[in-house]
């Protein structure tokens, strides 16, 4: 039983760690997209852009309500915690995904469209900056009583070092929404979206420079991780190929290629998820709680395993026949 | 106003806010579901091409509808952490596993086929698309059926025991078919078609009330009229069943809902209450309109109860339901939605008998549709009073005498909650009334009877070979 106390939270960070990156991959392209729209100039632009969404964007967001789901089930006291803590970046999201999810239709439907433009780019944006600061302020770590309570304040979450996550997270996902639309769109607007790929690489990569030095000046904990094997190892050689990755996306923006800087920025997307994942674990409230702690009782994490772990291959697979089916350019502006 | 600085009472209301305001939502995600799958199903046995054109027009109201549904979906599960963690923590085990369940298998494989019902039309074979049909709508109800079991176990918990303020779940299956389980999630799935089937319905008698492709409504009209003589009379008699569950196992609950403050016996008669007027300070009913002993015929079609029916004195205030009233009326509004649906299912079916709804007739039908149209909204009412009576007649617990509300809130500083929950109001709001003019929009733009009816080309065609000749060579008496 003692191996299977330790084993069964390992499996559900993984678990867990898995979700949050499809999430981020796959609603990040979203958001990205929605960020997007405010340059556009036009209304037939921005009807693409949407429409490149319309049968997918559901879906992805759903890798955040079974993210959600997972984590209440597997790990409840974290659940409670990280969400009491991060009241009002998770307030702010969902009222940003709730806009971004409704602009779909109404826009469709709507003579005045320019409410329901703002509505989509608006709410993408409001999500992913509030999704930037929590992801920031549970890096940084929530103030915890012995019990694994939250005891910070209202706005522990806010200060310049989950600003610089937020404004990151944002600058990665206009990258990944931008090579996204590379692949869905030609002309004009593929062109345009070259060029938005490229500063969000380069605004992308100085982010993250910032983040990877100011992370281990700042914080102890993570400085004392981090220059010990074995993490050492990995984290001397994890920059060098986010260097690499990026140098690749670059040249292959600039070979005009279509689909490489996609399938680079998931790598980069992986990559940094990765680095995250080793450093925040064994923690699941970085260095008050670990998994350990934080975690359902073997026999429920049994129970999830059973009821969800299953079933990912065969989520997995019709979520793909999806993009399978809607392969292809994206020409006409009309969702629907 | 002391209420605005008490941060439960604010989660609370936000979280009452938020579930009234989703709950409209799914009804008809998962009753209108099945709707599809039956006319998509009419026109690929038929090819009649009005069944294709009611799938495309009713799709359209129901993926306006799908995106709020998903949209305020989220907030919900959401606030279990955000207003609701020390329930979180207490519960995790079975409660959130359950919520982990729903969005693994019912809301991704909505979520996964939706796209291709909605815009895979042209681009996958009709029985690819009839597929994905029947899987938007098969994970739409499956999500009945999680939230269903997860709310019934907050009624009736089971599987297990409270173990230093954390429920340790010793019986997986046990906990999932607690003893509200079962009943709770067939009222509840007939409350989503029956509402649905009443929308589609009323929507068609406006329509034809006004004299607009009368021929193509009446199909759309019958489909729930026969689907209605089924689903009204089960729902009543599920839901007479429901109540008898509540009678067993939440006294509290039957007590409030019938505004019952003396305790009848065992072996003794009771009146039932039809309308009274609740008063919480005297612990009395103000007046009251008393059908004498028909409270043992409603429970168990017998003049005497044979288990005591407890009146709200029995417990002290702090262990029954407040709100009484609210409770009281939400359950007879929504009793007497059902029985009135059954009626005017009963009179259509009556005309529909007497050959009243023909095509060439149903026009002049012009109060039976009136009454349609009239029930369309019902359906969301009587849910809404469903869930008021299940829910707030549950309080003070949050986990039946298990957890109390009060220690179920996370320790929030109250303006927090208040701001959050007058965004809530405010957006929510905006989103009502939006929903409600493109839904109007799409009504009165009708159905585009001119899109064209995709064949089945694409599909290889038989090889059919004409059949070689040969000559009978029996002779002539043997032949025939």
């Amino acid at each position: 039983m003692k191996a299977l106390e330790h084993f069964l939270p390992q499996v559900w960070f993984v678990i867990l760690a898995l979700f949050l990156f499809l999430y981020v991959m796959l609603d990040g392209f979203d958001l990205g997209v929605g960020i997007l729209s405010l340059t556009s100039s036009d209304d037939e632009r921005r009807g693409i852009l949407m429409t490149s969404l319309g049968n997918v964007w559901d879906a992805n967001e759903t890798w955040l309500v079974l993210m959600g789901g997972a984590l209440f089930g597997a790990f409840p006291l974290a659940y409670g915690t990280i969400l009491t803590a991060l009241y009002i970046p998770i307030i702010l999201m969902l009222f940003g995904l709730i806009f971004r999810a409704v602009a779909f239709e109404f826009r469709e439907h709507s003579n005045r469209k320019f409410i329901w433009n703002f509505a989509f780019a608006g709410g993408s944006f409001v999500a992913a900056l509030a999704q930037g600061f929590a992801l920031g302020a549970v890096i940084e770590g929530i103030k915890v009583d012995d019990a694994g309570h939250f005891i910070g304040g209202t706005w522990d979450w806010l200060d310049w070092r989950t600003a610089l996550v937020a404004l990151t997270l944002i600058q990665g996902y206009v990258l990944i929404g931008s090579t996204y639309l590379i692949m869905k769109t030609e002309g004009e607007l593929q062109t345009t979206h070259y060029r938005t790929a490229k500063i969000a690489a380069i605004t992308t990569l100085i982010g993250a420079i910032l983040i990877t030095i100011a992370t281990p000046v700042v914080y102890e904990t993570v400085r004392v991780k981090l220059f010990q094997p074995p993490l050492i190892y990995i984290f001397s050689v994890i920059p060098i190929l986010g260097v690499i990755l990026i140098g690749l996306l670059l040249r292959s923006l600039d070979l005009k290629e279509e689909r490489p800087p996609f399938v680079y920025t998931i790598l980069l997307f992986l990559l940094t998820f990765f680095g995250l994942g080793l450093i925040v674990f064994p923690y699941i409230i970085p260095n008050h709680i670990t998994i350990y702690q934080a975690a359902a009782s073997p026999s429920a994490l049994v129970f999830m395993i059973i009821f969800i772990g299953f079933l990912i291959p065969i989520m997995l697979f019709y979520n793909i026949y999806q993009y399978v089916v809607f392969r292809g350019k994206v020409s006409s502006g009309h969702y629907g | 106003m002391e209420f605005l600085s008490d941060s439960v009472v604010l989660s609370r209301m936000q979280f009452a806010l938020t579930a009234i305001f989703h709950i409209l939502w799914p009804v008809l995600t998962t009753g209108m579901g099945i709707y599809l799958v039956i006319v998509e199903g009419l026109w690929l046995k038929t090819r009649n091409p009005d069944y294709y054109h009611h799938a495309r027009f009713w799709s359209k109201l129901y993926v306006l509808n799908f995106g709020i549904g998903v949209a305020s979906g989220i907030p919900m599960e959401f606030q279990f952490g955000t207003n609701w963690a020390p329930f979180a923590e207490a519960t995790g085990d079975f409660f959130g596993s359950i919520l982990g369940f729903e969005a693994s298998m019912a809301f991704m494989l909505e979520a996964g086929f939706l796209g291709i019902m909605l815009f895979g039309w042209g681009r996958v074979h009709p029985i690819i698309h009839y597929i994905s049909t029947i899987m938007v709508a098969f994970g739409a109800n499956l999500s009945t059926v999680w939230i269903l079991i997860a709310n019934s176990w907050l009624q009736t918990p089971a599987g297990g025991q409270m173990v230093n303020g954390k429920f340790v779940v010793d019986d997986y299956f046990r906990a999932m078919l607690n003893p509200f389980a079962l009943n709770s999630i067939l009222h509840m799935f007939f409350a989503t078609l029956e509402t649905s089937l009443f929308v589609i319905g009323g929507i068609s008698a406006w329509y034809i009330l006004n004299h607009r492709h009368p021929a193509f409504f009446s199909k759309s009209l019958k489909i729930v009229l026969a689907a209605a003589i089924a689903v009204a009379p089960l729902q009543v008699y599920i839901g007479h069943l429901s109540a008898e569950q509540v009678y067993h196992y939440q006294p509290t609950k039957l007590a409030a809902m019938e505004a019952k403050w003396e305790t009848t016996p065992a072996g003794e008669t009771a009146p039932w209450s039809l309308l009274a007027l609740p008063n919480e300070s005297t612990q009395t009913n103000d007046w009251e309109i008393k059908i004498p002993n028909a409270l043992g015929y409603i429970l168990e079609f017998k003049p005497k109860l044979s288990e005591p029916v407890f009146g709200l004195k029995e417990w002290k205030p702090e262990d029954r339901p407040r709100m009484v009233g609210l409770i009281y009326y939400s359950f007879r509004i929504m009793s007497g939605i059902g029985i009135f649906l059954t009626l005017l299912m009963l009179f259509s079916l009556l005309q529909w008998l007497r050959g009243k709804l023909s095509a060439e007739n149903i026009a002049q039908q012009r109060w039976l549709m009136v009454a349609w149209i009239f029930a369309a909204p019902l359906g969301y009412i009587a849910v809404e009073c469903g869930w008021i009576v299940r829910c707030v007649g549950r309080q003070p617990w949050t986990l039946y005498k298990q957890i109390r509300t009060t220690d179920a809130a996370s320790h929030l500083p109250a303006t927090n909650v208040l701001t959050s929950l007058i965004s809530f109001a405010v957006v929510y709001t905006i989103l009502f009334i939006s929903a409600m003019y493109f839904g109007s929009r799409i009504i009165r733009q009708g159905p585009n009877l001119t899109l064209p009816v995709p064949g089945l080309d694409d599909q290889p065609a038989i090889e059919v070979q004409p059949a070689e000749h040969i000559p009978d060579a029996r002779p002539v008496e043997a032949q025939q």
